[in-house]
């Protein structure tokens, strides 16, 4: 019985041991926790923005095709009367080049729909990123509960743009200010006389 | 029975880059009368309040998904007659296996082509 408690003693020293070092070790990734967290909103941030330029970009890629759509169709059209009167004025030899341009146009339509069909990437795109956006936020609060439960200490402003992660975030928040419209730029550069 | 031309068609897609292409595809295969929704609980009720021939479905959509969608509406009497046609990315075979057991006229992975799009019509309406 003595025996047995002895070394109930010890098992309880050992854990307690376990507990103190885990703790310790906690508290000391505790800034990188802290620095962590305040970080992934911004990277989540990031994301969505990638999400809507991808966006806007494709939309814009799918105006301009449905303009060369609509020309192609109202090229045909003509195309196709053209061909009529010459068939009529029994100019055979150029309603049939008129006839091979027209096929030709007809495959560049085909060409056009594959393009539009093509800008579907940005649907799978932004469903992976919604996915990532999602993920981030777990972490984000697992990482939040870590400092409440721990305690953990806030490290100040500082710890966002520390180390290299904090360093591209800082370069990507920038990029926002620092990437300019050209019809902005076209402005400025107007006011000082570049035509 | 080839697919009318002039049959009214009802795109739902969360994405409005998707709602895009579908409508641009259809246009090109000659089909005019189409109308879109956001998300499955927007498409049931324009499908309610009007006469629709024909669905193309999104699967993943936030307030109501595509597959919850296609069980509203082959649960719906005045509505279970209408083909659905899902295009999705979620590509696996269980997917599959429940748009079938949910009733789906057929299926499509994106990315996509026009000639798939044709295929499946040709398919639903033969």
């Amino acid at each position: 019985m003595k025996k047995r408690g002895h070394k109930l003693y010890e098992e309880l020293g050992d854990l307690a041991r376990f507990v103190e070092n885990a703790m310790k070790t906690i508290s000391n990734v505790g800034p990188q926790i802290v620095s962590s967290s305040q970080q992934l909103p911004t990277a989540s941030s990031h994301l969505s923005d990638l999400n809507k330029m991808t966006e806007e970009g494709t939309l814009e890629v799918m105006r301009l095709t449905e303009l060369l759509q609509d020309e192609h169709g109202h090229i045909g059209k003509e195309l196709r009367a053209v061909i009529e009167v010459l068939q009529t004025m029994d100019c055979a030899k150029l309603a049939e080049r008129l006839e091979n341009i027209n096929a030709l146009l007809g495959q560049e339509g085909k060409h056009l729909t594959e393009i539009m069909t093509a800008l579907s990437f940005q649907d799978l795109v932004a469903q992976r990123v919604k996915k990532l956006v999602s993920i981030i936020d777990e972490v984000q609060q697992r990482l939040m509960e870590l400092v409440v439960v721990f305690g953990l200490q806030q490290s100040g402003d500082k710890a966002v743009t520390d180390g290299t992660a904090g360093h591209l975030l800082k370069q990507l928040e920038e990029s926002k200010t620092t990437a300019m419209k050209q019809k902005v730029a076209d402005d400025i550069l107007a006011q000082f006389g570049f035509k | 029975m080839p697919a009318d031309l002039s049959m009214k068609i009802l795109i739902v897609d969360d994405m409005v880059t998707m709602r895009r292409i579908v409508t641009n595809v259809l246009k090109q295969l000659g089909f005019s009368n189409i109308d879109e929704a956001e998300n499955g609980q927007d498409g049931l009720q324009k499908l309610k309040a009007g006469k629709y021939d024909f669905v193309v479905s999104d699967w993943n959509m936030p307030v109501m998904t595509g597959i919850d969608m296609l069980r509203a509406i082959r649960a719906d009497e005045q509505l279970k007659a209408i083909p659905v046609l899902m295009v999705t990315a979620e590509a696996q075979q269980k997917n599959l296996v429940e748009a079938v057991q949910a009733g789906v006229s057929n299926y499509i992975v994106k990315p996509f082509t026009a000639e798939t799009m044709q295929e499946k019509l040709a398919k639903i309406f033969k």
